[in-house]
């Protein structure tokens, strides 16, 4: 290190690696001064020289100069008083070696310094008291040149020779003014940045260096000035340059930036200054190639011309203190950096380190610059595919591989893992303040609102979570959150079958338009009443025949009371108190549907034992037009022909009794095992049907002529517990009723669907809806989708499991009547109609014209979310879709893909 | 009619007075499956034999397999072409062009699901640097150049030279046995600051990304070899029948590891049980609109794989099923499974012991032209679904 450091240090410091510099000069500071001393002597004559010349030049200057050259005097004062430390070792060296004194003065300057960062006014006086103790050898060497340059009125060499040499007159105020900043900003820059410090030792030998540079003096026939490097033909012309206003403003400039130097500062230092030129360039290779460049050429002939110190090729590394340095116009100006070195200690000397700027920068993104060649194959440009930029040097497309606009594209589009020195802008940099300011800001409020409410701080930090969480969702949605992946062990796992407790969901489109058609199908109230009222005048004439039957017969019934009570399905308990009017009505009215009996307490054996309802009106599947419904009269014994005969034969007569207002005619239907009541164009089927039946085909096989057919018997019983069963099992299933009548709708319309007998397809619906897994209540339009999902899975194909009839033993197959072709045929015509449901034309199953739209009242509400309800068919395609569907849905759509 | 009105209105603010949470209306259902409600349908007259159908299955599987030469092969390959990514992770050298994190084997190789004559492996490479289109061409060359010094001892046969090509998913090497199809993508965090102009296409990284996750799945959860058997079949007939081109190999896997394991037992089902079942599943509309259909297990957010698929997709996809359902059911097994006939079934009127088979209509209507301000309805909301689906094999 310490090689390297008095290597650099003969080589008027063009090597010094920071660090090395740093280092060594601390090891050697304090306690070896003599070997310091020793060392600086070996130097010395390059130092004395330099140092000479520098005077020499100096003087040449100050006799040129007119009264008005204020920089470069004031610059050359700097250099010998504030700027000394730097130079220091070598003119002490030069000046005749007062190694003793050398150490005084280090330790003195060192405090005067700090003085001075202390008072910029008091400044001069204390300075140039400290400085006498060195002041000797100073003078022995300067003497001349100082004495010269008093000419020049400079703020800092006056105030230094206002001790020394005391000759001194008046400088304007102005110049002082600015010369105390200057010094004011030094000192500061010294006190706050010690770290910059020791650049400027650097630069303080370049300093020494750049006076070794100075060639022997010419006859002075250029004016030179200083502030603008350039060269006057005479006096005359150099006056007028410096009265001029190029040189009044680059002035102003140049004062200007010492002022601002301090701020600029925070600038990260990878800068390189050419101090020839006072160009700043951001970094090694643009300062390459601004010394390549013509411009600095010819200040650089020019200055040699001149014999003006010429600046080392160095750059001046900027940084810290630095900056102000550089800022100002001074060539071999010494720097404030000197104060670095007195104050130079252990942290500083790391702290410098990291400062050291520019670490060779690896060029990246070679494979992004394409070369353009010419017609001959000769590369004559370069294109950054990153930047988007054109070169035709190479050099300048090494530098720019190596920039930081680059470095940013290659950061931004190929590796975000490169460093890129940040370099905030100002605008960046006040951004970033706002955002500090306001979250400190933010963090006292939180830290008073704890302290104040801590129950509605927890409130806001709720919502403030909600908030992320939504964030974060939404996010989410968007995909790419890799971080987040919830692998879940199971595809569709837990399989989002909506548990019951969610809200029930809105009217879909679908329900809508099967609630649409349900209400189509569903028979108007005047239909409804007058199947009731037949039906309830028949079962009341029933009862009338019933009773006559049992006074004609007393003797009969009084044995088998027993017996009747078993074979009876379910005599209501309710109902047998009750007086048989009441009874009556309020069974016709309801939807009791069950067993009217006929019996009353007394009397136990009457041949009919009471009627039921079965069938569709039992069920409540009643459709729009029907005209045909089914009462099942239960009897005490064998249902025989005689009985049917006799019950006809006294019917019309009850019949008249109850309604003497309506006419109705009385039928035997033997065929059916019962007899028909029509009237008012509608049809009760009363079949007569005895449990007895059941148990007698076992134990007795004979065949009596008399009895009605049994397998009419048989399927009157079989009605009389589907009814029980659905009563039990469908009528509180949600939407079961509706979409069995629906369904029933279907089986008229669409001849595919008629094969489906009535009971299997009422098992099928029950089956199908109850089987929600969750016991989820399924909407209408939902239900008749899983139906036919159902379906179109193939449940009714053959290999499937068959709909099981819960009402017969051993539980059969209800469409086992289904021949292989028909279920074919339910199947595909079911999973055609699933998808019409699923792409929005459920209309078409239900043999309807699509509905309209929501009203837009009702849309715009509901318009924010993503809608369930769609009124999929916007009222635009009414006219011509409606058409269309007329003639399709008219005749049965769902068939359209049967064959 | 006006309280109705009223009450529509009220609910609605009812829920827009919960604004975090958007209560989402639409709560897809999951289609009829008989298999999870067998209890309502009892089996009321004995299950056909199948022995002869599980055989066929069983058959077809081993016809599908790759032969063990098909495996070698291949596994030379990827063993070479992983060992020099390997490498360019742990010691990039000077090679700089970008950076790699991760190399993962995935795809139908690295589940065991390969089918014969498609010997593709896929291996995904996560670069730490951003996936320019240089950077893969870089990597291709890269990769090129090692392998041809890993090969330089071995006497490479004909057929045996190696092919590279890069494309917009990364590299492909393959010889005339094997392909490798080295797939790129990058960071997760890095996938934002993917600029099409630059980068290979977001969408594409995202895919690789997820090919990552799918086998991952794929390992901890369908390693039963039914899923891998079904998986196998259930590509062959995908590939024999038009209708199921739209089905990525990840919707297939999914399907088929939710057709053996999603019963209440959840235990394997039987294979065919299983194969008929998804033949049930798909009919049911288990991949329709307004389906739950299968949620992806890989992505964060509960995502329906079938609205990968355009609505007119799932509808063929679904009709296809439907017919081949009832093939089935009246015994065409062998004509589904490839072992006979044609795949002409799916489209045209077939016989099946005197019983008449008609394929389906598409029930898809091209939407009407959209009114202004008319929404799409969530029906319909598949189509602007990101597609996740990857093409990994």
């Amino acid at each position: 290190m310490a090689t390297n450091n008095y290597f650099g240090f003969t080589h008027g410091g063009t090597q010094y690696s920071a660090t090395a510099t740093g280092a060594a000069y601390h090891a050697v500071a304090a306690p070896a001064t003599a070997a310091a001393a020793a060392t600086y002597g070996t130097q010395r004559p390059a130092g004395y020289d330099t140092a000479y010349q520098a005077a020499a030049s100096q003087g040449t200057y100050a006799t040129v100069g007119t009264g008005a050259t204020p920089a470069y005097e004031y610059g050359y004062g700097q250099t010998a008083a504030a700027g000394y430390t730097g130079g220091y070792d070598q003119t002490a060296a030069a000046a005749a070696a007062k190694p003793a004194t050398y150490a005084t003065t280090y330790t003195q300057r060192t405090g005067q310094q700090q003085a001075q960062a202390a008072t910029a006014a008091a400044k001069p006086a204390q300075y140039t008291g400290t400085y006498q103790a060195n002041a000797t050898g100073y003078q022995a060497t300067y003497a001349q040149p100082a004495v010269q340059t008093t000419i020049a009125a400079q703020p800092t060499t006056q105030a230094k020779q206002a001790n020394s040499t005391t000759t001194y007159s008046g400088y304007d105020a102005a110049l002082y003014s600015a010369a105390t900043m200057y010094v004011a900003q030094q000192s500061g820059g010294a006190g706050q940045q010690k770290t910059g410090g020791w650049q400027s030792y650097k630069k303080g030998g370049l300093g020494a260096k750049n006076m070794r540079a100075k060639a022997p003096p010419k006859p002075q026939q250029l004016h030179y000035c200083d502030v603008c490097k350039i060269s006057c033909a005479g006096p005359q012309t150099y006056r007028e340059h410096l009265e001029g206003q190029k040189h009044k403003k680059r002035e102003a400039a140049t004062k200007m930036a010492a002022s601002v130097a301090v701020t600029s500062q925070n600038r990260a230092g990878n800068s390189l200054r050419c101090q020839l030129c006072d160009v700043t360039c951001t970094g090694n290779d643009a300062y390459a190639a601004h010394i390549r460049g013509a411009k600095h050429q010819k200040v650089v002939l020019l200055h040699t011309k001149l014999g003006k110190p010429i600046p080392p090729q160095e750059p001046e590394v900027i940084g810290g203190a630095r900056k102000s340095v550089s800022s100002s116009p001074k060539i071999n100006f010494v720097q404030s950096g000197g104060l670095g070195i007195p104050t130079g200690n252990g942290d500083t000397v790391k702290e410098e380190e990291e400062e050291t700027p520019e670490p060779d920068i690896q060029p990246v993104g070679q494979e992004y610059i394409e070369e353009i060649k010419s017609d001959d194959g000769k590369v004559i440009s370069f294109n950054c595919k990153l930047c988007e930029c054109h070169f035709n040097d190479p050099n300048a497309k090494e530098m720019h591989m190596k920039g930081r606009r680059h470095r940013l594209q290659y950061k931004k589009k190929v590796n975000p893992d490169l460093v890129v020195d940040v370099k905030p802008s100002l605008r960046q940099r006040k951004i970033q303040e706002e955002k500090l300011r306001q979250a400190a800001l933010r963090e006292e409020f939180w830290a008073r609102r704890h302290y104040n409410m801590p129950e509605d701080e927890e409130g806001i930090y709720w919502e403030d979570r909600r908030r992320y969480e939504e964030e974060y969702m939404e996010m989410a949605r968007r995909g790419n959150m890799g971080p987040y992946l919830r692998g879940r062990p199971f595809p569709g796992g837990a399989p989002p079958y909506f548990q019951g407790g969610l809200p029930r969901r809105t009217e879909s489109s679908d329900d809508r338009h099967a609630m649409a058609r349900h209400s189509e199908i569903y028979p108007k109230e005047e239909e409804l009443q007058a199947i009731q009222r037949i039906v309830s005048h028949t079962e009341r004439a029933l009862k009338n025949v019933s009773d006559q039957l049992a006074e004609s017969k007393p003797k009969e019934g009084q044995t088998p009371p027993a017996g009747q009570g078993s074979g009876k399905p379910d005599p209501n308990a309710a109902n047998k108190t009750d007086t048989e009017k009441s009874v009556d009505q309020q069974k016709e009215d309801g939807r009791d549907n069950q067993l009217f009996s006929f019996q009353q307490d007394r009397d136990g054996n009457r041949i009919l034992k009471g009627v039921m309802r079965v069938g569709h009106l039992a069920k409540g599947l009643l459709l729009r037009g029907d005209t045909n419904v089914e009462l099942v009269v239960l009897c005490a014994d064998k249902p025989t022909l005689t009985l049917l005969k006799k019950v006809v034969e006294l019917l019309p007569a009850a019949l008249k009794q109850v309604a003497p207002e309506y006419i109705y005619t009385v039928t035997i239907n033997a065929a059916e095992a019962g007899l028909t009541v029509t009237g008012d164009g509608l049809t009760v089927l009363v079949q007569f049907t005895s449990p007895i039946m059941r148990e007698q085909e076992a134990t007795n096989g004979g065949l009596d002529r008399d009895v009605l057919s049994r397998g009419k018997c048989l399927q009157a019983l079989a009605a009389l517990r589907h009814t029980k069963w659905f009563q039990a099992r469908a009528l509180g299933l949600h939407s079961c009723v509706v979409i069995i009548r629906i369904l029933r709708d279907l089986c008229q319309r669409v001849p595919t669907w008629s094969p489906l007998n009535s009971w299997a397809m009422e098992l099928l619906a029950e089956k199908v809806i109850s089987s929600v897994p969750g016991q989820v209540q399924l909407s209408p339009g939902d239900a008749l989708r899983r139906v036919m999902e159902a379906v179109a899975s193939g449940l009714l194909l053959p290999g499937g499991p068959g709909l099981g009839d819960p009402c017969e033993k051993d539980s059969p197959d209800a469409a086992a009547a289904l021949s292989p072709q028909q279920r074919e045929d339910l199947t595909c015509s079911a999973q055609y109609a699933l998808r019409l449901i699923a792409y929005r034309q459920i209309y078409k199953v239900l043999g309807m014209d699509p509905l309209p739209a929501p009203q837009k009242v009702f849309r715009r509400d509901r318009s924010a979310r993503k809608r369930r309800r769609s009124g999929g068919e916007p009222e635009v395609s009414e006219s011509d879709t409606g058409k269309m569907v007329k003639t399709e849905g008219g005749e049965a759509p769902a068939e359209t893909p049967v064959k | 009619k006006m309280a109705r009105g009223m009450r529509g209105r009220g609910m609605s603010r009812g829920i827009g007075g919960r604004p975090p949470y958007k209560v989402k209306m639409f709560l897809p259902r999951h289609p009829f499956d008989l298999a999870l409600c067998e209890m309502s349908f009892p089996r009321v007259k004995p299950a056909p034999d199948e022995t002869v159908f599980t055989q066929a299955l069983l058959k077809r599987n081993a016809d599908l397999s790759p032969t063990p030469a098909e495996q070698t092969a291949i596994l030379n390959l990827v063993t070479k072409i992983q060992t020099v990514l390997d490498n360019l992770v742990v010691a990039p050298g000077n090679f700089d062009a970008c950076q790699l994190d991760e190399v993962r084997q995935v795809g139908s190789f690295k589940k065991g699901t390969m089918v014969a004559g498609h010997n593709v492996a896929d291996i995904v490479v996560i670069l730490k640097t951003l996936p320019t289109r240089e950077a893969v061409e870089a990597l291709g060359n890269k990769v090129k150049e090692d392998l041809k010094n890993l090969m330089k001892n071995e006497i490479v046969a004909k057929g045996e030279q190696l092919t590279h090509t890069t494309n917009e998913r990364g590299i492909e090497i393959s010889n005339a046995f094997a392909c490798v199809r080295v797939m790129v993508t990058t960071l997760h965090h890095n996938i934002r600051k993917l600029d099409p102009e630059i980068h290979l296409d977001q969408k594409i990284m995202l895919s690789h990304l997820a090919a990552i996750r799918h086998s991952r799945w794929f390992e901890e959860n369908a390693h039963h070899s039914s899923i891998k058997v079904l998986i196998r079949l259930l590509r062959d007939v995908r590939n024999r029948f038009e209708g199921f081109e739209p089905l990525t190999p990840w919707m297939l896997d999914l399907l088929a590891h939710f057709a053996i394991m999603h019963n209440p037992s959840r235990q394997a089902l039987p294979i065919n049980v299983a194969f008929r079942r998804i033949f049930q599943l798909l009919s049911a509309g288990l991949f329709l609109p307004g389906s739950a259909g299968i949620t992806d297990p890989c992505e964060g957010v509960s995502l329906r794989i079938h609205t990968a698929m355009t609505l007119e997709q799932q509808d063929i996809c679904c009709l296809t099923a439907q017919t081949l359902l009832r093939v089935l059911a009246h015994g065409g097994y062998k004509h589904i499974l490839g072992l006979e006939g044609n795949s002409s079934i799916a489209k045209e009127m077939s016989v099946w012991d005197g019983v008449v088979v008609s394929p389906l209509d598409k029930a898809y209507e091209n939407p009407p032209e959209k009114k202004e301000g008319e929404e799409e309805d969530e029906d319909m909301e598949a189509e602007g679904d990101e597609s996740m689906e990857t093409q990994e094999t």
